[in-house]
């Protein structure tokens, strides 16, 4: 989660105070990033706040927080002010520092806990719910979706293997091209790139909202207005699932939005009446606290694993066969990323970890220690169990060790960046050059035969062959 | 339950319904048709060449039904990864998490969960009917073999049983290819016998027919013995008649005659009565038979008639049934009550005598776990007459020894023949130790000798046990086994592996393998020491590696062997284990280089040119002696020596990709004496120059012991091994200099570096100097350490006096001294001396 709230921050703080006061007229939207996005000790100063019809002095505040918390006071202000949720007025002779909460953000905010209004940001109820709609269709709906995307990053490697599954559509295909989660170059071949297997070790709920915000970012290219998308966003968050919600009220550009998160799977419309949607567990988890997410999350990864059980499914033994217990295609296809399988039974598939299979991985940029904390987090019970009891490692040492080898293996090339001298008049000229480079010690290379020499610095070198030449 | 299974894999495809009642009939003759239902039907040698197809091809069955079935059953999209080995399409039964099996349907692989509930039970089980392939911690791999399925149900297990059994232990129904298979090699078990009457070979069957059959196979007719008559027919051997009523008294006399071993049977059978229950039972149903049909086969044409029969998909039954025999002498030999044996060694003994007959094959345990002692037990269990086949008059020793030490054998009754050695029993039966190449031999004999040999040939002997089978040659096998008439054989090893195709061929001259223990379990419970792995990499320097680049690849090894690092790394890992109290042999094929390495470290070394005397006194001083603790061995040293104390092991040099050596080289400090200490741990390094081809035979010589379990840990630095003191080639000046010594040695001969010879020739046979000459001293040339070049003056003099040979001193010390242990220390003090001066 640390990583989506990390990634959604860093893209709202870039955002400009103007859209953020946009932002902040959805109740929905000022609910969402309190409950989100802020730590609690932000949220405490929020909600003291709410209320206040006058600005705070900030020694007031100060009172609140024990000295020895500073720091926490600190970073909480900063963030709520970087967000635009409160303002400190600048420090001044006359009058002491005080704090407000924005007009905005405080009035949508109060909406939002107490009701009422014409705002109808959290959604509007469609009448005419479908009666067969369920939380487990939902749930499946978005599992297929959401696996066909991650299916399709991992198995980019092999281009058209030709699946049988339809994968993801074209503009999400490009949207991962874009976002460096896969390459298609001529020359490499394509495939899963490094970022992409970081993405793919992500949790679901970092995985969405990764999704999201490269597609925001593309959306502003697209004209689309990123205060409507993202209101959009924050709404989704609050609503049911399980319910149907009528697109009546929903902006032109915000029903554009809604055939991309079809395409995500975070939103189901059915076929026969466009005028309703049904958000999906993915749109609905968006925003849900820390604390929630994690058995919301849970709940959704076990669901997305349902076919295969228990979250750790590798066994790896010493000699470097590799036994999984799934029958997903995507944890098989993570798999085969880094692995020469072997045999597939309906609920397990073996295999081995070779040198080649790893200096594949890693030539698509993977690197070991990502393979090793796939491994590791992923690990069987049973090996954690025997490890807890015997007090070693998870994984077996030897094994870690040996993928570790071959990653460093290819990477005995080491390059230092610098200067090549060469073309000189007489071999004096050359000789002193070289001795003087060596006494500074910034000579990495010479050949004394082609008259060159490579040198990490140049500044020196090159007012010592000026001082020469000035002779 | 079978039927049910049988009804639910029905269902899955209608094309496979009329094969599916076929092999739901299993039973023994039941013809087995592959395309269609119309060849039950039609005569009895068409199923058969199929049948011949199937065992050749080892599972085209298999094959053909899985890839039917891919078809039908819908693939995705991780499909394509797997190619053919899809086997997504079982279903598994609901109950699948109870169960510890997985079955492949084409190959026969098996994958257990060792960690289930069931896993001990279901191992047991499976390491009847299967070849182990790899046992690491939680999952173990086994696989189904003809050879593997005929050696279980030679235990007694009967095909509906095998399936049966696997179907309870598998996650997924157990496919009908596998059905097929399992049926299909085992369904014609037991109509062909092969017999020793009166030192010829018999086949017999009860089934005339099955007999002209043979005797029109292309192959098997010309082998029958000619001039005699075609078939003759005798009434049943009266065993047939005294076996049937007195199976159980039998095994009540032998209860009470033969000691703890059926003790042990009936034990094995009550722990396991689900899976060996019909064990003793309906075997000997066949002998009802009131008449016995039977052709001579020449002696030597035993084994391709084996193999042919396999290939009919009629396997030889090779059964002794000792008990019974009144034609031979029994021989008083009992284990003293003070022997135990362990549980492993009563499982495989089980396995021999499963149904209270002795049955030919293979068992297979880790170096140091006690093969000779079931040997011994197998022995005392028959009581006949018994020929023990070694690799070396050492180990001949080594088993008379123990035998009069395991057993109350009349010391009279044990005779040992070696070249030196030709005593006969003085009794009417007793036991025989000797070499391979003393019985192999061709050529002119001695008169002694071909006394002796006509004494072996001529009689009819119990049972052949075969130590350390793996070594020796085929063609060696095939001589013993051909001019020793035996009524069952007993191959022992630790490691059933060649890196020729030749292993299997040991299962038609001797027999199926029938057990093989597992590595971790026995160094788990103690039985064996654990071992820490470890392959030291070590990268050429710069020199070494220059050259190394322009050699071809028979120059490259010297070069890589040679590798100074390589040589800082040993002396580095002696120091520290010297120091640590561990006693170290280090291992090295390449004789130049092990005499290189000795030299300069100034230790002591044994290599085939070392004389029997000298090797003697070097072992001794190597157990004994605690100022020499490490000890150099060239191949030599790879089997059957017998070192307790070594607890450390380095090897620097070796016969490229040989697994064997690998696990018989670690299986040299297996036997550790100290294992059972609190946390002991043996040591075993591998050391690898980087970047050559080393790196690439180094993992492919690992492969069998990482099946076992073994982790090899990969050391890319030894710390502190810079500030060793006198730590060797630290400069480049003496880099350069041993490479060009090395250059020189290239130069010149490096033929001999590598004792072709395998271990079985060792030069004790040679020279003859067995047991008793040990005694003498200075048998033969006085023999120096050095190669031919040495002689010839190729080799640097300055630099072999610098490094003198420690084994000298060893020698001078034992010349001199009659009280040997009071000198020792004069010795040694004046030895340092020189030592000090020297240097």
């Amino acid at each position: 989660m640390s990583v989506s709230t990390s990634a959604s921050f860093e893209y709202l703080e870039r955002l400009p105070g103007v859209t953020f006061r946009r932002l902040y007229q959805q109740p929905s939207t000022a609910l969402a990033i309190f409950r989100r996005m802020l730590p609690h000790l932000a949220k405490t100063f929020v909600m003291a706040l709410l209320y206040m019809t006058r600005p705070l002095p900030l020694t007031d505040l100060d009172s609140w927080v024990q000295p020895n918390s500073k720091r926490e006071r600190d970073q909480a202000l900063s963030l709520l002010s970087r967000l635009h949720i409160v303002t400190i007025t600048a420090p001044s002779r006359d009058d002491p520092q005080t704090v407000t909460l924005t007009s905005n953000f405080g009035s949508s905010l109060r909406l939002a806990l107490t009701g009422g209004g014409e705002h109808q940001s959290f959604g509007v109820p469609s009448h005419n719910a479908l009666a067969n709609m369920d939380a487990a269709f939902l749930d499946d709906y978005a599992r297929d979706q959401w696996e066909g995307i991650l299916h399709y990053v991992v198995s980019s490697v092999a281009e058209n293997r030709g699946h049988g599954g339809d994968g993801p559509t074209a503009s999400v295909k490009h949207l991962l091209e874009v976002g460096k989660l896969v390459t298609k170059g001529k020359f490499t071949g394509g495939g899963i790139t490094q970022a992409g297997f970081s993405f793919l070790l992500q949790e679901v709920n970092a995985q969405v909202w990764t999704m999201l915000l490269l597609w925001i970012e593309n959306a502003e290219q697209m004209g689309l207005d990123s205060v409507e998308v993202l209101s959009f966003l924050f709404m989704l968050g609050s609503l049911e699932l399980g319910r149907a919600y009528s697109t009546s009220t929903l902006s032109e550009s915000q029903r554009q939005m809604l055939t991309y998160l079809v395409d995500f799977g975070l939103v189901y419309v059915p076929s026969t009446g466009t005028t309703q949607f049904y958000p999906t567990r993915l749109a609905t988890t968006l925003t849900s606290d820390a604390t929630a997410l994690r058995s919301v999350s849970a709940g959704f990864d076990a669901a997305l694993t349902a076919a295969s059980g228990a979250k750790g499914f590798i066994i790896i033994e010493t000699n470097y066969r590799l036994y999984a217990y799934t029958s997903s295609p995507l944890q098989i296809a993570v798999l085969a990323l880094f692995t020469r399988l072997g045999t597939r039974y309906p609920n397990m598939v073996s295999g081995r970890i070779t040198r080649d299979s790893v200096a594949r991985a890693i030539s698509h940029g993977i690197t070991s220690d990502q393979i090793i904390s796939y491994l590791g987090t992923h690990a069987h019970p049973q090996l954690v169990k025997v490890a807890s009891a015997s007090g070693n490692p998870v994984l077996p040492p030897t094994v870690v060790d040996q993928i570790r080898l071959w990653q460093i293996e290819n990477e005995r090339m080491k390059a230092t960046p610098g200067f090549l001298f060469r073309d000189f008049d007489n071999l004096k000229e050359y000789e002193a050059c070289v001795r003087y480079a060596d006494e500074i010690g910034v000579l990495t290379w010479k050949s004394d035969a082609k008259r060159m020499f490579f040198v990490t610095r140049h500044e020196q070198l090159r007012d010592y062959i000026k001082s020469r030449k000035g002779k | 339950m079978p039927a049910k299974r049988k009804a639910s894999s029905n269902v899955k495809g209608d094309t496979k319904a009329g094969r599916g009642s076929i092999a739901s009939t299993p039973g023994p003759g039941t013809p087995r048709s592959i395309g269609s239902s119309d060849e039950y039907e039609s005569e009895e040698t068409e199923p058969e060449s199929e049948t011949v197809k199937n065992v050749k091809a080892n599972l085209t069955v298999g094959k053909y039904q899985a890839k039917k079935q891919s078809a039908v059953q819908g693939r995705d999209s991780a499909s394509h990864w797997f190619g053919n080995n899809d086997f997504s399409y079982l279903s598994l039964k609901p109950d699948h998490e109870n169960r510890p099996l997985w079955i492949d349907p084409q190959k026969g692989r098996i994958i257990l969960e060792s960690f289930s509930p069931l896993a001990s039970q279901a191992q047991d089980f499976l390491t009847t009917v299967a070849e182990p392939q790899s046992r690491p911690q939680f999952l173990h791999e086994y696989s189904l073999t003809p050879h593997s399925l005929y050696a279980a149900v030679s235990v007694g297990l009967d095909p509906r049983d095998i399936i049966g059994v696997l179907d309870r232990l598998s996650k997924v129904p157990v496919p009908d290819s596998i059905r097929e298979f399992i049926t299909g090699c085992t369904h014609s078990y037991g109509k062909v016998k092969l017999v020793l009457k009166h030192t010829k070979h018999y086949i017999e069957s009860s089934d005339p027919e099955m007999l002209q059959r043979l005797l029109r196979d292309e192959i098997i007719g010309p082998l029958r013995v000619q001039g005699t008559e075609d078939i003759t027919t005798t009434a049943a051997p009266k065993m047939g008649a005294l076996v049937i009523p007195g199976t159980k008294n039998a095994a009540g006399v032998q209860q009470a005659t033969a000691g703890d071993k059926p003790k042990v049977q009936e034990d094995e059978n009550a722990n396991e009565p689900d899976i060996y229950a019909t064990l003793n039972e309906d075997d000997d149903d066949d002998d009802v038979e009131d008449a016995v049909h039977a052709f001579q086969i020449a002696d030597d044409a035993v084994e391709t008639i084996q193999k042919r029969c396999l290939e009919l998909g009629l396997p030889v039954l090779e059964e002794y049934d000792f008990r019974n025999d009144d034609a031979n002498a029994n021989l008083e030999i009992d284990l003293k009550p003070a022997a135990q044996i362990r549980h492993y060694q009563e499982k495989s003994l089980s396995k021999m005598f499963g149904n209270g007959r002795a049955k030919s094959g293979l068992i297979v345990l880790p170096c140091g776990a006690g093969k000779t002692l079931v040997g011994i037990t197998a022995a005392c269990t028959i009581k006949k007459g018994v020929i023990i086949l070694c690799t070396s008059s050492m180990s001949v020793v080594q088993w008379r020894q123990e035998f009069l030490k395991w057993s109350n054998i009349n010391p009279n009754d044990i005779a040992v023949f070696t070249s030196d050695n030709k005593e006969k029993f003085t009794g009417n039966t007793g036991i025989i130790v000797t070499t391979y190449n003393m019985v192999a031999q061709k050529g002119k004999r001695s008169y002694d000798s071909q006394k002796m040999m006509d004494f072996l040939t001529s009689r009819e002997w119990g049972l052949m046990i075969l130590d350390e089978v793996h070594v020796a040659p085929a063609h060696m096998f095939r001589r013993v086994t051909s001019i020793i008439k035996t009524h069952s054989k007993l191959g022992l090893t630790a490691t059933l592996l060649r890196e020729d195709d030749k292993i299997s061929d040991l299962n038609f001259l001797i027999g199926p393998k029938l057990y093989e223990a597992n590595w971790m379990e026995l160094a788990e419970q103690g039985h064996i020491a654990r071992v820490q792995c470890a392959e030291v990499w070590c990268p050429m320097t710069t020199e070494f590696y220059t050259e190394y680049l322009t050699k071809d690849s028979r120059q490259r090894s010297l070069l890589w062997i040679m590798n100074p690092r390589k040589f800082q790394a040993c002396q580095f890992l002696i120091d520290y284990h010297e120091k640590r109290g561990d006693k170290i042999i280090v291992f090295s094929d390449n004789v130049y280089a092990l005499q290189m390495y000795a030299q300069k470290l100034g230790k002591v070394f044994i290599y085939g040119e070392t004389s029997n005397a000298e090797r003697l006194r070097i072992l001794e001083n190597f157990q004994h002696n605690e100022n020499i603790n490490t000890l150099f061995l060239s191949k030599i040293g790879d089997t059957s020596l017998d070192l307790p104390e070594a607890t450390c092991l380095i090897q620097i040099s070796s016969h490229f990709g040989s697994r064997r050596q690998e696990a018989q080289r670690l299986g040299r400090i297996l036997r550790a004496k100290r294992r059972n200490d609190e946390g002991f741990n043996a040591f075993f390094y591998s050391l690898v120059s980087k970047d050559t081809t080393e790196m690439v035979y180094s993992s492919k010589r690992q492969a069998f012991l990482v099946d076992q379990g073994y982790a090899f840990k990969v050391i890319t630095h030894l710390q502190g091994i810079e500030s060793l003191p006198d730590l060797a080639f630290t400069t480049p000046v003496e880099r350069r200099e041993l490479l060009q010594h090395v250059m020189i040695h290239l130069e010149t001969d490096i033929s001999n570096d590598y004792e072709n010879t395998d271990d079985l020739f060792h030069r004790v046979d040679r020279d003859g100097t067995g047991s008793k000459s040990l005694m003498k001293k200075k048998k033969g040339a006085r023999r120096t350490a050095g190669t031919l070049s040495d002689l010839a003056g190729g080799q640097d003099m300055a630099y072999m006096e610098q490094n003198r040979s420690r084994n000298k001193d060893l020698k001078k010390k034992k010349g001199e001294s009659s009280a040997f242990f009071k000198k020792l220390h004069r010795e040694q003090a004046k030895k340092r001396d020189a030592w000090k001066n020297d240097e």
